[in-house]
């Protein structure tokens, strides 16, 4: 409530589009995935255990919020509420940084000596999730890793777009063109997501749903690679069968114009 | 019968996404139709019928996306045509043709007083755009939700390439809703433009929706009570509705027109048209490309437009519309199907009424097209002058082996 105050009286400065729209996506889809990650990966499952019962805050001055919670070995994140422990960052370019591997310490705050352990513990976490998303050479190999980094990797470019549409300008402006409706990808003999749009608002979840309103089936799993790094031309694959979109075509087309522009924040 | 398949097709793709973005660009794109189920390419074309690489043949309800309003390869117009291309095409100065062409529009379209040639419609709606924002010396358009008036950026098809201020002045009402275009007007006191409409609603993958009554007369109300421009994008509709343009169809009074699919049987031409109001408007929007004053394609709309002009042509179409429209809806019924059925009849539409995804209509509309009918499951289709009694038969009989598909894999 005071951001706009300080920026008047030069105290602050807003962050760039970029920076705030980076800033969405590391909270809500790098780290949004860390409940996948946990469901997919043993080894994850087994530190999210030993986390307990907490809720992890993340905020951002003039950015993003985000609660992180882990309960019973699973984990939820959400974009709003409070958690038993915070951690401030100053700015979306400092959290960005820590997301882009520099060393930023966050200020805790709320921080019970109970719940330390959980914030010790949050590193492996990420750690493993950086594994799967950035995966070193010759990972990629054994099928069910591979697996796992298609699904994961296509679960933070599809729940990164919901911050195109609060964000990023040009989507903003045409955020109300968006049709509602529900888009299933699956990747014939690897996973599968879907994301929901209803009125312009975002949900992005694993596994199919029984009636799409569009299904979009790619061929495999390296195509499905391509289409995350935004190096295949859908349209071209389309034609040629790679990839096969059918139901609301016009759904799709206008969700593929976002997720392409995920790959312009998140590498 | 067997069933067509699209080898030849296929391999074309596949050599064209090597050398051209996307393979096929924009709305052409196999990815809007049925993938797998849909010719990619064309080879030649006679009357109501084409055929691809692979030798298929088909009845076209699709025409080129309009421009065939007649046929393919139809002689009077192809004979015109021949004539100026003898003589000569593109040079460094318009033929009389083009001073003819203009003379013909202003004689034959009710309350226009001149016309601009460009190639596509989009040449032609921005300029129009451009002539209304010259004459009133204000930024924004209004367009209804959904409405397509061509590919240029203004018009927003997709985000690539586009930049914010492209559309940033360009402003979406309801079609049907007058109250929500003259609030737009009320939101921006003196900087409304124009507003720019097509004279029915026909945006793809949807229904199409005719004007209510009174709400093309409202919007010539709020135009003149804000002294704005109306225009009709009737680039997809001119000359198929009436051959004095679709505002004769529907009775209201824009201040500029533009017309490009019917005006010359598919040789590249569109046009602006326009009062004497917007005249010195539209003098100082610079308006050029090197072949907007070619020859060829102005003696081919000479030529087409003479023939439009006969009333037996545009009732035959109507008829033939209609009888397609009769035959689709009784062919879907007896099937245990439901049909909405839109659009006038010499632009008509099917979609299947329990689903808003289009699953069904992939179904017909790629059974039909390995049936040799060219039914396009997300685009209005088009009727041309060629198409005969046993074009539309044969249609139907094609289309009632697909609601059976559809049946078959739906159950209703």
């Amino acid at each position: 409530m005071f951001t706009p105050l300080l920026t008047r009286l030069g105290l602050h400065t807003p962050p760039s589009v970029r920076d705030r729209v980076r800033a969405g996506m590391h909270l809500h889809a790098v780290l949004g995935a860390i409940p996948h990650l946990v469901r997919l990966d043993e080894e994850a499952a087994a530190t999210a255990r030993q986390m307990g019962k907490v809720a992890l805050e993340f905020r951002v001055f003039d950015g993003p919020r985000a609660v992180l919670a882990f309960d019973g070995g699973k984990a939820t994140l959400s974009r709003e509420g409070c958690g038993n422990v915070g951690l401030f960052f100053p700015s979306c370019d400092a959290l960005n940084r820590m997301f882009d591997g520099e060393k930023v310490t966050p200020i805790p705050f709320r921080a019970f000596p109970l719940h330390l352990k959980a914030l010790q513990l949050l590193p492996k976490l990420t750690d493993r999730l950086t594994v799967f998303l950035k995966p070193p050479a010759g990972m990629l190999d054994d099928p069910a890793f591979l697996a796992r980094h298609v699904e994961l990797s296509l679960l933070v470019g599809m729940m990164a777009t919901r911050d195109l549409v609060d964000y990023d300008p040009k989507v903003v402006r045409i955020a109300h063109d968006l049709p509602s409706g529900t888009v299933m990808f699956e990747v014939i003999g690897g996973p599968k997501a879907h994301v929901k749009i209803d009125h312009g608002v975002i949900e992005a979840g694993a596994g199919g749903l029984a009636d799409p309103s569009t299904t979009v089936t790619i061929k495999n799993m390296g195509l499905a690679l391509g289409l995350i790094q935004g190096t295949v031309d859908t349209f071209a694959a389309n034609g040629s069968g790679d990839i096969r979109a059918s139901g609301s075509l016009a759904l799709v087309d206008e969700y593929f114009n976002l997720f392409d522009r995920v790959g312009l924040y998140l590498k | 019968m067997a069933l067509y398949k699209f080898d030849k097709s296929n391999e074309l793709f596949q050599r064209a996404t090597a050398v051209i973005p996307s393979g096929i660009s924009g709305n052409k794109n196999p990815a809007f139709a049925v993938p797998g189920s849909f010719p990619y390419y064309a080879v030649r074309g006679e009357g109501c019928r084409y055929w691809d690489p692979d030798g298929n043949e088909y009845i076209d309800f699709l025409a080129g996306y309009g421009p065939i309003v007649l046929g393919y390869n139809d002689p009077v117009v192809d004979a015109a045509a021949d004539v100026q291309r003898k003589l000569g095409t593109a040079f460094n100065h318009p033929t009389p043709a083009a001073v003819e062409l203009a003379e013909k529009l202003v004689g034959m379209i009710p309350l226009i007083d001149w016309c601009a040639f460009g190639k596509n419609g989009s040449d032609v709606t921005a300029y129009a755009v451009q002539t209304a924002r010259e004459h009133t010396q204000r930024r924004k358009i209004l367009k209804a939700h959904g409405a397509y008036h061509g590919s240029q950026s203004w018009c927003r098809h997709g985000l690539g390439g586009i930049i914010e201020s492209d559309f940033e002045h360009v402003l979406d009402f309801i079609w049907n809703d007058a109250t929500s275009v003259e609030d737009i007007f009320k939101k921006y006191p003196g900087d409304v433009a124009g507003v720019i409409i097509t004279p029915y609603h026909h945006p793809a993958f949807a229904d199409q929706v005719m004007p209510k009554p009174g709400f093309l007369q409202d919007l010539r109300r709020i135009c003149d009570k804000y002294e704005a421009a109306l225009i009709l994008d009737d680039v997809r509709a001119g000359f198929r509705l009436d051959i004095k343009g679709s505002h004769e169809y529907f009775d209201f009074k824009p201040d500029m027109t533009c017309y490009c699919k019917a005006m010359a049987n598919g040789y590249a031409i569109s046009a602006a048209c326009g009062t004497n109001k917007y005249k010195p408007a539209a003098s100082k929007v610079f308006f050029t490309g090197t072949y907007y004053t070619s020859a060829v394609e102005q003696a081919a709309s000479l030529a087409c437009l003479d023939v439009l002009k006969k009333p037996e042509t545009l009732s035959h179409m109507m008829k033939m519309g209609t009888m397609l429209q009769k035959g689709l809806k009784k062919a879907a019924e007896d099937r245990g199907l439901q049909v909405t059925i839109s659009g006038p009849p010499t632009l008509p539409f099917m979609t299947f009424t329990n689903e808003t995804n289009f699953r069904r209509s992939q179904v017909f509309g790629g059974g039909a097209a390995r049936r040799g009918v060219l039914l396009h499951p997300h685009h209005n289709w088009f009727i041309m002058h060629s198409h005969t009694e046993a074009d539309i038969q044969k249609t139907l009989d094609v289309a009632d082996d697909c609601f059976a598909l559809v049946k078959k894999e739906f159950g209703g």
